[in-house]
């Protein structure tokens, strides 16, 4: 199985095809999984390196008790890309792997040699977001978790989310797969795995990437934002103020455009990867 | 390698989930059962057990393509015989001269 041993820390990855590298960062709570039920490796392997790695404390990587946010994840990312020896390479980031993408940008330049966001939420910019815990996403699990009798609470609190999702009885965890359907129940099936580590507060931790220091981001930055994503104003925000970013909406999504809207996600994905090998 | 038949690779699906990743599963195997459903299998789960499948049978095998297809097709679950129709494809297409 394809591990990486930093360290302490193993991280787990898969790599395929050959060309410039292209690097996938999976969201928070997620892993690679999501890369390869989307395809999205199979539509890049004929023109480029592809490869996808689980963040640690996700997937099948370890799961160390602290060093959950973004500079540190950061730092990982700088560790996989040497251990690889991979060139400057285009990360594709879906919600939080787009922070750790951007934070790459700044603190690894040399590594980053562009990043697409897919409806990425950033710390240093929670000023202009509403509260989270009025997303869609967020009150849906609510409801889920109400059904069988747990209340996750108003306020996006993923430290103790984790500790209810390990609690659950075997009938509890089957009522809310029930109602999540299947994409929903294979997440829950690994949802309490960070529930012994400090991942719920350190995700939301700014952690130096300031709005100041998103704004000195010189990469091209590619913004795919969903049709229905909670987090529009960070979209503007990211247009307006970085200074080689464009923005595009990927119809139909409601913030997991990578397999809600896979085929779309790959094309838009693709024709900008190429855009850039040709520049 | 010679190529196997479906029974003979449901057989080894069966040998290689008994024991996969600290899971405990002393249900019956066999064709109608669900990797997510049934055996309670995690999204990372089924990546994992392509690389095992890989090791195992000593080939590249197509797997996420296969898992990527079947998801984008809506499909809710992937059952046992499904992956073993699969693999007996691939590992016969392979062995072909």
């Amino acid at each position: 199985m394809p591990r990486l041993s930093l360290d302490s820390l193993t991280l787990h990855y898969q790599q395929t095809g050959d060309g410039p590298d292209v690097v996938l960062v999976h969201a928070f709570t997620g892993n690679l999984a999501v890369w390869a039920f989307s395809g999205i490796m199979e539509a890049l392997e004929s023109e480029f390196r592809v490869t996808a790695y689980d963040l640690r404390g996700h997937g099948a990587s370890s799961v160390p008790p602290a060093g959950y946010n973004s500079a540190q994840m950061a730092d990982d990312f700088r560790r996989m890309h040497d251990a690889l020896g991979l060139r400057p390479a285009y990360v594709v980031g879906h919600s939080y792997g787009g922070v750790v993408a951007m934070h790459a940008a700044v603190l690894h330049p040399e590594k980053v040699a562009g990043v697409i966001l897919s409806d990425t939420y950033f710390p240093g910019l929670r000023d202009l977001e509403p509260d989270m815990g009025q997303t869609d996403i967020w009150r849906e699990m609510q409801e889920q978790f109400l059904a069988v009798g747990e209340e996750i609470g108003n306020s996006v609190d993923f430290s103790r989310l984790f500790q209810i999702v390990r609690r659950l009885t075997p009938e509890q965890m089957q009522g809310i797969k029930r109602q999540m359907g299947a994409a929903g129940a294979r997440w829950l099936a690994q949802a309490g795995q960070l529930a012994d580590t400090t991942a719920g507060e350190e995700m939301f931790e700014v952690a130096g990437l300031t709005r100041e220091r998103l704004c000195e981001i010189r990469q091209p930055v590619l913004a795919l934002y969903d049709e229905h994503s909670p987090f529009k104003a960070t979209c503007r925000f990211l247009i307006e103020n970085l200074p080689n970013c464009r923005a595009d909406i990927v119809p139909g999504a409601k913030h997991f455009a990578p397999v809600e809207c896979a085929e779309t996600f790959n094309d838009m994905v693709r024709s900008q990867l190429r855009q850039w090998r040709e520049e | 390698m010679s190529t196997k038949t479906q029974p003979e690779i449901i057989d080894d699906l069966a040998g290689i989930l008994r024991e996969f990743e600290d899971r405990e599963y002393s249900g019956h195997i066999g064709p109608e059962t669900q990797f997510f459903g049934d055996l309670g299998f995690a999204s990372i789960d089924a990546v994992i057990l392509g690389e095992k499948l890989e090791v195992y049978y000593g080939q590249k095998i197509p797997f996420n393509k296969f898992l990527a297809q079947l998801m984008q097709s809506g499909a809710e679950d992937l059952e046992v015989g499904q992956l073993a129709a699969f693999l007996e494809a691939e590992l016969g297409r392979h062995h072909k001269p």
